[in-house]
């Protein structure tokens, strides 16, 4: 298997920008969540029938029913979208996308080998893909084909998941446990996430340099929210072994040292450059246990991040990477509408839950 | 029943034993059932105590699952789910409460720290972290209710038998050898008065024919003895 090599030419920011715009102005916005908010799950999908989703609620409406016709087919329309823009982009631009795109790629692998594992069948586990990363349809029905967790991490040579997944299958091979095999698989991504980036000048107009301190946020955010999860379950874990390369909050050693020491950790997440960001959230997470309200506002920043880097620089990268994030964001809050509904939630309930910016 | 038993002095005795014996063991079993629903009690705070428990930690653990869900997706919480393969185990024991054999049950394996859930800790979250969690929890909840609830049920029927037991020496068995005891005392002073009375009739009959034999005239005196041939 083979990653797609588009890297050849030049990069076409202008095009796809445009493209891209229009996109971005077709998302649900505020006034339609408050209308979802308040429909019942099958008024939700017949919402979404006259809406961006027409063609993958009518696909999927023969299998599937409910919240999970509905979560399939954001799933579909992500998907369609996201390989929309690795189709309209070239060059550098390209090897962008399809480098934060990889989580997508990371996400299926995940699910054909828990799959494989739990012997579920082969519709069942594809159910579940969503194929928006850069592997092609006819690489993922390879990797679907496989009978074994041995033959997947076969199927992935030549892809960035090759060596990891390698090392990672003796360890999974010793405990029976998937977990060397997930992390392996998101640690992959992340430390790939800041390839190709090129040279970061550092001058505080550069779009690169706000491109790569995007990055380095996403991966800081996500070693802070493990770091903080392994300071909570108190178990005898190494944390280096969870620490992400590519971040500028703390170093693996540092972490080792700082999750043995939670107060500390949050002092030190204060104090960095994303203190004032994370203010309330950490005072939050100081007086109650759950890290849940903590993640909702890394998410939050996360996204408000991309969307002042793509305003500032619309004629760049930051534009796509903004709508990437606006797209799933929008995914994550009409699934959690429904499955809210579903499940009896108040309207208040989601409606504190919804990324809305 | 009475009319059964005959009405002798041996069966008296093995009647007498017999009501030593119910009423000994009616105090036993009656000492028993106070202290079976003494015990009881205390395993019936206990119950409403776990059961209460198991209410909050049902309702804790299905509002974070559906949170989870609501928010990571149920594609991501069922595969999240799909990478544990390693189930709890649950030994059986039994201790004795008051001669009843109630079950202890040991699970081990059932919390699990962050590396043993099967997922991937890079990639997932704290909601599902604290669905497992909360899941976790209840499981632990849940096998505490089928100790003490078993133990209660156990306990309830052990009392019921005693009750039973208890009600049938109190009032079938040992009325009805109270009833033949009196019967049989009763048939046992009838037959010695009667004999009394025979005695007394014996007597007075033997009085009455010595009184009319010393009356009767002594015709053999003065008279010559004959010989023998």
């Amino acid at each position: 298997m083979s990653p797609q090599t588009r890297t050849v030419g030049s990069s076409n920011p202008e095009y796809v920008n445009a493209r891209v715009r229009a996109r971005r102005a077709a998302l649900f916005d505020e006034e339609e969540y408050r209308k979802l908010v308040r429909m019942s799950p099958s008024e939700i999908a017949r919402f979404m029938e006259e809406s961006e989703y027409e063609t993958e609620i009518n696909a999927l409406g023969s299998r599937h029913s409910g919240v999970d016709l509905i979560e399939y087919a954001l799933h579909a329309n992500l998907a369609k979208h996201f390989d929309d823009l690795l189709r309209w982009a070239e060059g550098s631009l390209y090897e962008f996308i399809a480098n934060y795109l990889r989580k997508f790629d990371a996400w299926n692998v995940k699910t054909i080998v828990r799959g494989v594992y739990a012997g579920a069948d082969e519709e069942t586990i594809e159910s579940d893909l969503i194929r928006a990363g850069e592997f092609s349809d006819r690489e993922l029905d390879r990797l679907l084909d496989a009978r074994s967790i041995e033959e997947i991490v076969e199927q992935l040579s030549g892809t960035i998941f090759e060596e990891p997944l390698e090392d990672a299958f003796a360890d999974y091979e010793e405990t029976d446990t998937l977990v060397p095999l997930e992390n392996a698989l998101d640690r992959t991504y992340y430390e790939h996430i800041l390839d190709n980036v090129g040279s970061v000048s550092g001058e505080p107009d550069d779009p690169i340099t706000r491109y790569n301190e995007f990055l380095q946020a996403e991966i800081d955010f996500r070693n802070a929210r493990n770091a903080l999860r392994l300071a909570r379950t108190g178990a005898d874990i190494d944390p280096g072994e969870y620490f992400i390369e590519g971040g500028a909050l703390f170093n693996r050693r540092e972490m080792s040292g700082l999750v043995a020491n939670r107060e500390e950790l949050l002092t030190r997440i204060e104090e960095s450059t994303y203190g004032d960001r994370l203010d309330e959230a950490l005072e939050e997470l100081r007086d109650a246990e759950s890290l849940i309200a903590f993640e909702h506002a890394l998410d939050i920043a996360l996204s408000a991040y991309a969307d002042r880097l793509a305003n500032r620089y619309p004629m760049t990268i930051a534009s796509v990477l903004s709508y990437i994030l606006a797209k799933e964001r929008e995914v994550d809050n009409i699934r959690a509408i429904a499955r809210g509904r579903e499940a009896g939630l108040s309207e208040e309930e989601i409606t504190e839950e919804l990324v809305i910016l | 029943m009475a009319k059964d038993v005959k009405p002798t002095r041996k069966n008296l005795m093995a009647i007498e034993d017999r009501i030593d014996l119910s009423e000994r063991g009616h105090d036993t079993l009656e000492k028993k059932r106070d202290g079976l629903i003494m015990e009881f009690m205390d395993i019936l705070d206990q119950a409403k105590d776990v059961r209460s428990d198991l209410d909050s930690d049902y309702e804790r653990a299905q509002r974070t699952l559906d949170m989870a869900r609501a928010m990571e997706g149920d594609v991501a919480i069922r595969g999240a789910a799909e990478a544990l393969k390693e189930h709890p185990e649950i030994t059986l024991q039994s201790k004795n409460i008051m001669g009843v054999v109630v079950p202890q049950i040991e699970s081990t394996r059932v919390k699990k720290g962050l590396d043993q859930r099967g997922y991937g800790v890079l990639g997932s979250s704290a909601r599902i972290d604290e669905a497992a969690d909360a899941y976790e929890e209840l499981l632990e909840t849940i096998i505490l209710v089928a100790e003490v609830e078993t133990a209660m049920k156990k306990m309830l029927d052990e009392i019921e038998t005693t009750k039973r037991r208890v009600n049938a020496l109190e009032f079938t068995l040992l009325p009805t050898l109270y009833e033949n005891k009196e019967f049989i005392e009763q048939k046992l002073e009838e037959q010695e008065r009667e004999e009394i009375f025979r005695m007394k009739k014996i007597k007075d009959k033997k009085e009455r024919e010595e009184e009319e034999a010393e009356d009767e005239p002594d015709v053999t005196e003065g008279a010559p003895i004959p010989a023998d041939d």
